[in-house]
């Protein structure tokens, strides 16, 4: 026997009629890669990123890092992110498109690999574990799998104003406070928010609306941050349960655990697990 | 003859087509180990324009649009058209089998000469499934091997029906059936008569009416012309909205053909006959261009063969065409060389088989790919694969479960997917099946009849 990676307590999503009669629009897309000097025998890891961000935002630390330590890493910009094309279409975006997004940069890759994804990232990795048999899921710092109510009311109680202003369809504006620690200096937090472009507005509607996904056709890892602004802890917790596993929360990091002073704790912690659980395969 | 080589608890996949690909990477992810025995050196089948089983011709280009024809979890690149070229789809299949790694369990130049059951030990249960031995040749060697099951998948698009009209030894002129057909170098300068209006025989039709010195096509009935693009979307795109929706057969059959109507108009304006059927109830023939080359009189759309004379060919109606050159398009016939008839069970030209897949006796061996949808095809494989997969996970899991599942398959095996429609003409449409229909059968199958009671007790539970 090979190694089984979907189980039969999986139920398989057969029918989406949606996607055959609205399929995502064709789109150019940005995908950066980081290789190792030597190569190894380690899958490759696909990064997926959050709300306004792009693929630039894993290529800081975690994927020259991980590539030192023998992984392939990639990261792919969504539509109307980074560098990929389809800013002009943002407002008729969904999420399902960030999902045929992250479907097709896998199809570049030269073989299944690990998803990493981030806050909404960490959603549109949910959904295509659904249905792809990726070789591992990293949720970091995820969009809840049952709702998006514990962001919104964290974010209104914090930022009343841009939510409304979100609500009425435009971007959600990120500042420093929601995304990093005080820990993170002025000019390099003030660097990375700069960097930050639109959202879609359907998209961030979506983000609020109930749902959950199918459970997973590989294991996931759940991490979370202690001081997160914008995705409350509980929801990680509940997150990680629900794919049957525990979240493993670090303690005075924000948001965007990537980005962070502390960067390399999770990363230790996310490549050590990969290591047990998908490295030493082939 | 030396005793077979053991191959334990593998599964051989017989073809390495877009059939054989999905079946391989299916069997795989639900744990099992695969042989994908290929005739060929190179993977494609079908789509490997040039190779001895490959029936597809230079020009030829998908007639169902991406969303609708690929795997579901591995979509066509973005950068491919709404229809295909097949190089691109040759090259769909070559990135699909190096990502999941397939070149491992792939063995080219592998013919399979023979697939028979091993008989049973006396005494066995009634439940116990027989090992099956395949004899295969490989560079100039014969030898037999031992599995635990195998998955047939060598197409059903490669063994021509040609059929015989009176006269036809003493035509002076060329016949050739539509297998053979590669480019319209054949055609030039020629007098031509294309018999036949499926999907082939209108795009060999329209190749004539482009290269041809005149193109005639004999067609038995009338048939309703898709088109490729309807409101500016693939046709298919647009048509599934209306399958989605579950409105009454009826009502779309009306739609459809309304819409046809629009750019067709009245049929017999253009020569052509009247169709004597339904929408639907024929396999769809997706053709944007054959009207305008009518139109323009390139093509002549002519009546059925009653008997052929030296140089010309006289037809039902009485009259008769001058033509140097008749290329059958008739079809295909389905053939299993290596399995005895009465082991595959063959009735009426097919195999009698529940769902088109699992064999009423034998729950260890299965056929895929031996269907004609009324859309893509991969994307059914694809399901029809994970059945598969999960049937045999099944009878490992919850043998008893499995057992249900035998004799669901013993008590249904006559009922067809055709979503509520009575096809005309039925040898053509021997495994017809309607997409929408087929797929929320298969999508039962995998989701309820396949999985382990406890699992669905608890889902029960949950919901
Ligand atoms: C002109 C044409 C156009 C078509 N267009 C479409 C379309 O637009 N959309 C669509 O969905 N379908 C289309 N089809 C249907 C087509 O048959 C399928 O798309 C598909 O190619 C079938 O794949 P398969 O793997 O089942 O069979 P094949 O592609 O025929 O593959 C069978 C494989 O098995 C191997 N094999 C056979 N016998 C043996 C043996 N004894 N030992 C070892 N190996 C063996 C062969 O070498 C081959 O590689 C078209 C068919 C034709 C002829």
């Amino acid at each position: 026997m090979t190694r089984p990676t979907t189980r039969l307590e999986q139920p398989e999503p057969v029918l989406t009629p949606i996607e055959w009669s609205f399929p995502a629009p064709p789109v150019e897309r940005e995908l950066l890669e980081v290789l190792p000097e030597q190569p190894t025998g380690k899958p490759p890891i696909l990064f997926v990123h959050g709300l306004s961000h792009g693929a630039w935002c894993w290529r800081e630390h975690w994927m020259p890092a991980a590539a030192a330590d023998g992984w392939r890493t990639y990261a792919v910009s969504l539509r109307g992110h980074g560098a990929s094309a389809g800013r002009e279409h943002l407002d008729r975006t969904l999420l399902r498109h960030y999902v045929h997004d992250v479907l097709q940069a896998i199809t570049e890759l030269p073989e299944p690999p690990v998803l990493v994804g981030h806050s909404m990232g960490g959603l549109v990795v949910q959904h295509v574990l659904e249905r792809y048999a990726a070789r591992a899921g990293v949720l970091v710092a995820p969009a809840s799998a049952f709702h998006g109510l514990g962001s919104l009311g964290l974010l209104l109680r914090h930022r009343p104003r841009q939510v409304l202003r979100a609500l009425a369809g435009r971007t959600l504006e990120l500042d420093r406070e929601l995304l990093f620690s005080d820990d993170l200096d002025e000019a390099t937090a003030q660097r990375y928010v700069d960097r930050l472009g639109p959202e879609g507005a359907l998209v961030q509607h979506q983000l609020v609306l109930p749902r959950r996904p199918r459970p997973s056709k590989a294991p996931v890892l759940v991490i979370g941050a202690g001081d997160d602004r914008m995705v409350p802890v509980i929801d990680v917790v509940r997150t990680a349960r629900h794919y049957g596993t525990r979240a493993h929360v670090f303690r005075g990091m924000a948001h965007d655990m990537m980005l962070e002073p502390d960067w390399k704790a999770p990363l230790e912690l996310v490549l050590r697990w990969l290591e047990d659980t998908v490295g030493r395969d082939r | 003859m030396s005793e077979p080589i053991d191959r334990g608890t593998a599964i051989a996949v017989i073809g390495a087509g877009s059939s054989g690909l999905p079946a391989a990477k299916n069997l795989r992810e639900y744990g099992f180990e695969v042989d994908v025995l290929e005739r060929e050196d190179d993977l494609g089948g079908n789509w490997n324009f040039g190779k001895p089983n490959s029936r597809v011709y230079r020009s030829t280009h998908m007639i169902s649009s991406k969303p609708f024809t690929q795997y579901p979890d591995f979509p066509m690149p973005d950068g491919f058209p709404d229809y295909p070229h097949h190089a691109q789809v040759l090259e769909y299949f070559r990135r699909y089998a190096r990502h999941f790694g397939l070149h491992e369990v792939i063995e080219f130049g592998t013919s399979v000469e023979r697939v028979e059951p091993v008989p049973l030990a006396g005494g066995s249960g009634a439940d116990e499934s027989p090992r099956w031995d395949v004899t295969v040749t490989k560079d100039g060697r014969t030898e037999t091997r031992r599995y635990a099951g195998v998955v047939v998948a060598n197409g059903h698009n490669w063994f021509p029906k040609t059929p015989s009209y009176p006269g036809q030894e003493d035509f002076a002129g060329e016949i050739i059936h539509s297998a053979d057909y590669k480019d319209p170098g054949v055609l030039r300068g020629r007098r031509v008569l294309v018999v036949g209006a499926g999907n082939t025989g209108c795009d060999i039709a329209v190749e004539g009416a482009q290269h041809a010195e005149h193109t005639y096509h004999s067609t038995r009935r009338g048939y309703w012309y898709n088109q490729k693009y309807v409101f500016g979307k693939p046709a298919d795109q647009v048509s599934d909205v209306f399958f989605g929706l579950n409105l009454p057969t009826r009502f779309i059959q009306w739609a459809f053909e309304k819409t046809v109507r629009m750019t067709v108009g009245d049929f017999a304006r253009h020569g052509l006959k009247e169709p004597d059927h339904r929408m639907l109830e024929t396999h769809p023939i997706v053709n944007q261009t054959l009207l305008y080359y009518v139109g323009h009189g390139e093509i002549t759309p002519v009546d059925d063969i009653e008997h052929f004379e030296r140089d010309r060919v006289v037809l039902t109606d009485g009259r008769a065409v001058e033509v140097d050159l008749v290329v059958f398009c008739t079809g295909y016939l389905i053939r299993f060389p290596f399995l005895d008839e009465d082991v595959i069970g063959m009735q009426d030209g097919r195999p009698e088989l529940y769902r088109h897949v699992f064999h009423p006796v034998h729950d260890n061996l299965f056929v895929i790919g031996l269907i004609q949808p009324d859309s893509g095809q991969f994307k059914l494989v694809h399901w029809q694969t994970v059945a598969v997969a999960r049937y045999l996970a099944l009878k490992d899991r919850d043998p008893v479960r499995a057992r249900e599942f035998r004799e669901q398959v013993r008590r249904h095996v006559h009922e067809r997917s055709l979503g509520g429609i009575e096809m005309v003409d039925s040898t053509r449409h021997l495994v017809e099946v309607e997409h929408v229909d087929y797929l929320r059968a298969l999508a039962r199958l995998i989701n309820e009849d396949l999985s382990p009671r406890d699992v669905l007790t608890t889902a029960g539970a949950a919901r």
